[in-house]
């Protein structure tokens, strides 16, 4: 059906300190086909945040490839990745991530302002989200003003203003209660219909389950791969 | 996007304001030391400059044999030596304040009338102002007629008010007798100038014997006494050294005996500052001193910007998440350096200001302090502020780099989690940093403390004589005919005054100088080789001095009233102190009187007194014999301190009725000794404001560096919490380590502080030896400093909710 967005092929990565060698990734291989929904699940230390990192252009691995768009971007500098993040890739994660010093417009807003977007552009584009969010009224709040769920709102608005091709979700849910939570897999859901490819990574087998598909993880590679639709 | 940043910045340093304000503080202070230090080291700087002959302006030195440089020359040689040297454009001589007297003014009325004391008065060559480019306000500038003066506009005002002063005439009465001046010109004393008279006189007066009253040595054509200094002003490509040869050659010529010595001129730029350490001639300011000073400007400087750095951070690991948020959210690392540095400059920009606003408040306080009139106008040159923009540019960029370059190279994952590796070499600078401040701070305490247990000493040392209850009344300077006469008739009716306990007359007082110092004295009989080289300090007395100032006679007997009012030519009678009978070659112990010494006419020893200090502590006892005549300059009387102002009314009326023209002036004996240890009582200060500073500035980085360290720490802080540490000793562990730190500072300043208090105290001829209690005392203060500090966040970070630093993981 739809192209790849996301292929690896026998991708590693390893954590060294001055005595062991702790193997993360070892050869994972994994395709995210564009338009998905994909839920990535395992134990702790199975190596599914590093692998996020990765997806998201984050860190470097040490082997493999990584074909991002058609693009091989396995062995980009720093600056390169940096570049291709901030035009195609949103990041939604567990403690939110806000910027205290921010209003929730401000938050919003600031990726625009690093994808060097026109202010009258940038005022529409946040004032859409925030909209279409129903976080409107709480526009010029700072971050501590807001409960837990109003936060991750808030962290869901700013990774999608840019209208991101991928969004990227470490435990999205991890600091929320149930009602709150399910409000946000909604979010998700809906951006999801709407076309954007969403890899997330989540303990909670309830919220896989809005996902397409659950990749489970163990020891730095795939073990099942579990189809939902 | 700028306003982004600065949006940023600002909400951030709102929200930790405590320490912004701090930080801000600490900078901000130490630019401000550093301004008015600059300030000063400017003036100094700038001495002189403003004189239009800058550039072609000398002074003559003759270097003696021995090497000693003498400025002070007999003026009979600056005609000639012109009129033979065709480099030199002008000669002027200026025989500095030897004017001294009181000018009085006869106006239409009564109420014009002004008499007063002035000691700042200068016989002047008719050229000196046009040479000296002193503006003159009013009037001309010649003074090539004698019996005309020129006033500083202080002077005028203080006598004429605002009306013109040229044309007037005023009463100088002074060493040389009362003579009428004509007032030529009133000029402004420009701040800068060394050479500062606020009255000068013509000199060519003194040409006429009638205008010298006997004092045939100020004779402005004779070649003896050394009165004046000599300034000439060279032809524009007139070479120095070859003028001071030709000088050297000429005098040589005419004056064979001369030939041990060279004439070297000093460049009008040198006479304020050497422009070497090892310098022969004289100046006027210090070269060390002001080197000293822009050593402790650029120290003070320095570790307030070390702080700053240390402080921001410290701070910025705070930022630790944002960065990442930022970094996750696109910010590519250029824009995130730039806004770190935005944020600092705005930082540094607002210290530079309130740094600005705190030498505007201080300003006069310092300029008391300093004696000069220091502004920042002084500072109004282009390299000062191109300095100051480059400074502020690069501290700036310095102290916003940590976290500009720094924290934006981590991966944003790791200081998203908080988790943050600071290179151990980062930390050891830092710690490095805190010893040299604390170094810097125990040096000064024990300076200080050092310093104050000198003064104490020299204040509270037994001097051998008594000062208290000493009121000295100024004797006349316009002086009569019968003026003998009439100081032993004023000296009478002080004794009559039922407060009056004890009076004497004397020539000089102690605490301001012995009367002259006189060579070529030697016992009567059988004197040693060499002994008429020896100098001796000579005082003249009356017979109430030694028991009026309770100095203790050891053997013989006091003046007597007879011998009191000989006139000088009668004397036959000295006494001696222990000292001068010692140098005479005469054994103390022995009793010597009747004995005879030889200074021209023979003398009689008729008493010995025992040594006592004439002068400060810092000077030896010399060796000193009293003379006792008629001529008086001050009267002292004993009397008990109370009522003072009803007592001081009464001895006024007898003084204008005995001296009458002469302005009423008194001084307390011991408060005039005292103002001989003025400048240790200002170096005292300026120490003790260093001290402060500089422990100050070093809690500030310790407070930075401890903040930085508990956060380094707060999760091991918190486990350990868990596992049942106190407060206390989680308050140890994190204070340990920094007191380590004052420790080695301590070790460290010990041996530098000293060595330069050593060679400080080599300067006092009686001086307290260095104990090593005021070591341990500057240790343990600077311990106790550090302590507060240290505990003050270690507490915080102690008594902190472990719950809250472990969930952030």
């Amino acid at each position: 059906m739809n192209n790849n967005m996301i292929k690896i092929t026998d991708l590693e990565k390893y954590y060294r300190t001055e005595e062991v060698e702790t193997i993360a990734l070892n050869k994972l291989s994994i395709e995210v086909k564009e338009g998905e929904f994909v839920a990535v699940m395992g134990p702790s230390g199975c190596g599914k945040s590093t692998l996020l990192n990765i997806l998201g252009l984050l860190d470097d691995a040490d082997g493999g490839s990584f074909v991002f768009n058609g693009i091989e971007v396995a062995g980009y500098n720093e600056r390169k990745r940096a570049d291709l993040r901030k035009r195609n890739i949103g990041f939604v994660f567990q403690s939110f991530n806000l910027i205290d010093e921010l209003t929730v417009f401000e938050n919003v807003e600031l990726p625009l302002i690093y994808n060097n977007v026109k202010a009258a552009d940038r005022k529409k584009r946040v004032e859409e989200v925030l909209d279409n969010l129903k976080i409107m009224h709480r526009r010029n709040h700072y971050p501590q003003q807001l409960s837990g769920g109003q936060q991750q709102r808030v962290a869901v608005a700013r990774a999608v203003v840019n209208s991101p091709k991928l969004i990227l979700a470490d435990e999205p849910t991890g600091n929320l209660d149930s009602s709150n939570g399910n409000e946000v897999m909604q979010l998700l859901t809906e951006l999801n219909e709407k076309g954007t490819t969403i890899v997330m990574v989540t303990h909670s087998e309830h919220d896989a389950r809005y996902s397409h598909r659950i990749i489970r993880m163990l020891d730095g590679h795939s073990v099942t791969e579990n189809i939902l639709i | 996007m700028l306003i982004n940043y600065f949006k940023i910045a600002f909400r951030n340093l709102w929200r930790n304001r405590q320490f912004t304000f701090i930080n801000v503080g600490g900078l901000a202070l130490g630019i401000a030391v550093f301004l008015f230090i600059i300030q000063y080291v400017a003036f100094e700087w700038n001495a002189n400059r403003f004189n239009k002959n800058y550039n072609t302006l000398c002074r003559v030195n003759v270097l003696t044999k021995q090497g000693v440089a003498e400025y002070y020359l007999p003026p009979g040689f600056a005609q000639p030596v012109k009129q033979q040297i065709p480099a030199i454009e002008n000669a002027v001589r200026l025989a500095d304040r030897i004017g001294g007297g009181v000018l009085s003014y006869k106006g239409q009325s009564e109420s014009e009338n002004k008499t007063f004391r002035e000691d700042n008065i200068s016989y002047a060559e008719g050229n000196f102002l046009s040479v000296f480019s002193f503006p003159v306000l009013s009037g001309t500038p010649s003074l090539a007629e004698p019996k005309t003066l020129a006033l500083s506009e202080t002077i005028s005002r203080k006598i004429f008010g605002t009306a013109d002063a040229a044309g007037k005439t005023l009463m100088v009465s002074n060493q040389f007798g009362n003579t009428l001046y004509t007032v030529k010109a009133v000029y402004h004393l420009p701040e800068t100038s060394d050479i500062n008279p606020e009255v000068i006189l013509s000199l060519h007066t003194l040409e006429n014997a009638a205008n010298r009253d006997g004092n045939d040595w100020a004779d402005p054509n004779g070649t003896d006494a050394a009165l004046t200094n000599i300034y000439l002003q060279l032809k524009k490509d007139a070479n120095i050294s070859n003028t001071g040869k030709a000088i050297t050659n000429f005098l040589h010529s005419v004056n064979p005996a001369s030939k041990d010595e060279t004439i070297i001129l000093q460049p009008f730029s040198q006479l304020h500052l050497a422009p070497s350490f090892d310098y022969p001639l004289q100046t006027y300011g210090s070269l060390l001193l002001v080197t000293l000073f822009s050593a402790v400007a650029v120290l003070i400087l320095l570790i307030a910007w070390v702080n700053y750095i240390n402080l921001s951070t410290a701070q910025a690991l705070n930022r630790a998440r944002e960065v990442g948020v930022r970094k996750v959210l696109g910010a590519a690392r250029t824009q995130l350096v730039v806004q770190y540095l935005t944020e600092t400059l705005l930082l540094t920009l607002s210290a530079s200001a309130f740094a600005v606003l705190l030498v505007y408040i201080f300003q006069n306080l310092f300029n008391d302090f300093t004696g000069k009139q220091l502004s920042m106008h002084i500072l109004n040159v282009g390299w000062f502020w191109a300095i100051g923009i480059i400074l502020i540019a690069v501290g700036s960029f310095l102290s916003g780099s940590y976290v500009a370059f720094v924290l934006t190279a981590f991966n944003p994952i790791s200081t998203i989690r908080g988790k943050l590796q600071t290179s151990l070499r980062g930390i050891a600078l830092r710690k490095g940093l805190v010893v040299f401040q604390f170094t810097i701070s125990i040096v000064f305490i024990i300076a200080t403390v050092i310093l104050y247990r000198q003064l104490k000493f020299m204040q509270s040392e037994n001097l051998g004589m008594k000062l208290d209850e000493l009121l000295v009344i100024q004797g006349p300077t316009v002086s009569s005919e019968d003026q003998a006469a009439k100081n032993v008739s004023f000296k009478n009716s002080l004794t009559q005054l039922p407060f009056v306990k004890k009076q004497a007359a004397s020539n000089n007082v102690p605490g301001i100088g012995y009367n002259f110092s006189a060579n070529g004295i030697t016992k009567l009989n059988n004197p040693l080789k060499g002994d008429d080289k020896k100098s001796y300090s000579m005082f003249i007395c009356d017979q109430n001095f030694f028991d009026t100032y309770g100095i203790q006679l050891l053997q013989g007997r006091g003046f007597t009233a007879d011998e009191a009012e000989r006139s000088w030519n009668n004397i036959h009678s000295v006494i001696v102190n222990e000292k001068a009978a010692k140098e005479l070659g005469f054994n103390p112990k022995e009793n010597i009187i009747g004995q005879k010494i030889k200074w021209g006419a023979d003398f009689e020893i008729v008493g010995v007194v025992k040594d006592y200090h004439h002068l400060s502590l810092r000077e030896t006892i010399q060796p000193t014999i009293y003379l006792s005549s008629v001529s008086y300059s001050f009267f002292t009387v004993q009397t008990e301190t109370k009522d003072m102002q009803s007592k001081l009314g009464t001895i006024r009326k007898l003084y204008n009725s005995a001296f009458p023209g002469n302005p009423f002036e008194y001084f307390f004996a011991n408060e005039k000794y005292n103002q001989q240890y003025v400048s240790e009582q200002k170096l005292g200060s300026v120490f003790i404001a260093a001290a402060s500073v500089a422990i100050l500035i070093a809690c500030m980085g310790l407070f930075g560096l401890v903040a930085f360290s508990a956060r380094q720490r707060i999760k091991e802080i918190g486990i350990r919490k868990v596992l049942g540490a106190s407060v206390f000793s989680i308050t140890q562990l994190l204070s340990k380590d920094f007191l380590k730190l004052v420790a080695v500072a301590f070790v460290i300043a010990s041996p530098v502080a000293w060595y330069a208090m050593n060679k400080w105290l080599q300067d006092f001829a009686y001086r307290i030896s260095i104990s090593w209690w005021v070591f341990a005392l500057a240790g343990i203060a600077a311990l106790f400093i550090a302590l507060l500090t240290v505990s003050f966040q270690a507490i915080k970070s102690a008594v902190a909710n472990p719950v809250k630093s472990l969930q952030t993981e």
